[in-house]
């Protein structure tokens, strides 16, 4: 059963600093009931949407709570020497050492793409078979701003009719994506004008159809992202190769 | 008899991968049999050919990479050589294996569980990734419980980012800097995948190594 992996993407503590950059938190003092409320929030669209890799945001969230709890708190704890201790403290060094690994990251990809521009004697045919090319995309935006322009969408994403309890209608993740590709190569659309008044289970599976094609290059994303939508092109590699195990995703009942 | 440098050019003209001053220095004596060369003046050598290189308006120059000697085009005329080579295949990594890449390159050796720690998300399949391409290997167990392996870069990884060592390896702000950051507290939403390459440079931070000069 084939499903988008979203550790390709990014874990649970790229959505802990987006939600820091978007609300522009100050992270040595971060307000845990709020934040947790909004992680649990997503955590909770994750889940519905059943992509991998949920298990990690689900750990951390348990960790978030878990601090929420200490908190709350009447007394505040002590270490050894008697001082209180931030219940958060831990957490936050976590957060910025991960930063700064992103950090250093950006620097090794900067040395990578000056390295590229230098060649060697014969060395494209030599190099090019240890180096195949990476089928995942250098993702700038966001996976977790896209899934917000999901939760809104889904908010006004009718239910789909009372259906037979015969006769189910799914949806596929590889219909979808032929769904998008046709509409994507006659130029520029939109998330919200491939999905506008169609039911959940169309709105989710058209997301991963989007998603699965953006890791393949097939599609791209353009435009910057709002709140309410994102743009698609057409990418790199306009045609899918091989086929697509179908995700099936059913109308659960409710 | 031939001058170390024009020996040292030659062998590093002729070598298909890095080679160290230490092997031009050994080659040169067993040939001469003239033991007095050492390290040292093959760099001489290398800065001396880089010099005339650059006078003589020359496309190739010799880089220090993974402890090793390589000549390499410049830059410039990158868009030429890689229109000869119109098939080669993308070669950008993620941002997820660069990451995990760059917590094994500092931390090394480190274990799985240590890095799936640092990203929060189970390294797996970058980890797999990272040793297909030959930028990541075994170095050794841990004396931790379950005995974990081990992982650190390789000399590969070092040629194909252009380091001579470890030591190379870019310092990470201080945390005081990253946090004042403009771009950490607005929104990003450049897509690195649509600028073309003029605007791909002007958002690059310090990311030219020394060597760069033409």
């Amino acid at each position: 059963m084939y499903r988008v992996q979203l550790q390709n993407f990014e874990g649970p503590l790229d959505l802990l600093l987006f939600f820091i950059r978007r609300d522009e938190l100050d992270i040595h003092d971060i307000p845990v009931a709020r934040i947790t409320d909004e992680y649990l929030d997503y955590v909770r669209l994750l889940e519905e949407i059943d992509l991998d890799g949920v298990g990690d945001f689900i750990y951390m969230a348990a960790i978030l709570i878990g601090i929420k709890a200490r908190m709350l708190l009447p007394r505040p704890e002590l270490d050894d020497e008697g001082e209180p201790i931030d219940p958060r403290a831990e957490l936050v060094q976590r957060l910025l050492e991960y930063m700064r690994y992103k950090e250093a990251a950006g620097h090794l990809e900067g040395r990578y793409e000056v390295r590229a521009e230098q060649f060697v004697r014969g060395a494209a045919s030599a190099v090019r078979g240890a180096i195949e090319g990476d089928l995942e995309p250098s993702y700038r935006v966001s996976v977790f701003d896209l899934i917000t322009v999901l939760q809104r969408v889904l908010e006004e994403a009718p239910d789909e009719p009372p259906v037979h309890p015969i006769l189910r209608y799914d949806y596929t993740v590889e219909e979808q994506t032929e769904y998008v590709l046709r509409h994507v190569r006659g130029g520029k659309t939109s998330f919200v004008q491939l999905v506008a008044k169609r039911p959940k289970g169309f709105v989710i599976t058209t997301f991963l159809a989007i998603l699965e094609l953006v890791q393949r290059r097939a599609v791209r994303i353009v435009d910057g992202v709002t709140a309410e939508d994102f743009q698609l092109a057409p990418g790199e590699r306009p045609q899918v190769h091989g086929s697509l195990e179908a995700a099936v995703i059913s109308k659960r009942e409710e | 008899m031939e001058s170390l440098t024009r020996v040292t050019e030659a062998l590093i003209f002729a070598a298909d991968e890095p080679v160290a001053g230490t092997a031009i220095a050994a080659t040169y004596a067993e040939v001469t049999g003239n033991d007095e060369v050492d390290a040292a003046a093959v760099e001489e050598a290398v800065a001396a050919l880089n010099g005339a290189y650059a006078e003589e308006g020359r496309v190739f120059r010799i880089q220090a990479w993974a402890g090793g000697f390589r000549m390499a085009t410049v830059r410039e005329v990158a868009p030429f050589v890689r229109a000869l080579v119109a098939a080669e295949e993308e070669r950008r990594l993620s941002r997820s294996l660069m990451e995990t890449l760059a917590v094994i390159a500092y931390k090394q050796p480190v274990s799985k569980p240590e890095v799936d720690f640092v990203r929060g998300v189970d390294a797996d399949y970058a980890l797999k990734k990272l040793l297909e391409k030959k930028f990541v290997t075994v170095v050794g167990r841990s004396d931790a419980i379950g005995r974990p392996l081990l992982y650190g870069t390789t000399d590969f990884f070092l040629e194909q980012f252009g380091l001579n060592d470890l030591d190379e390896l870019p310092r990470p702000r201080e945390i005081e800097q990253l946090l004042n950051d403009p771009a950490f507290v607005h929104e990003r939403t450049e897509l690195l995948v649509n600028l073309d390459p003029d605007q791909r440079e002007a958002l690059r931070t310090d990311a030219e190594p020394a060597t760069e000069h033409e």
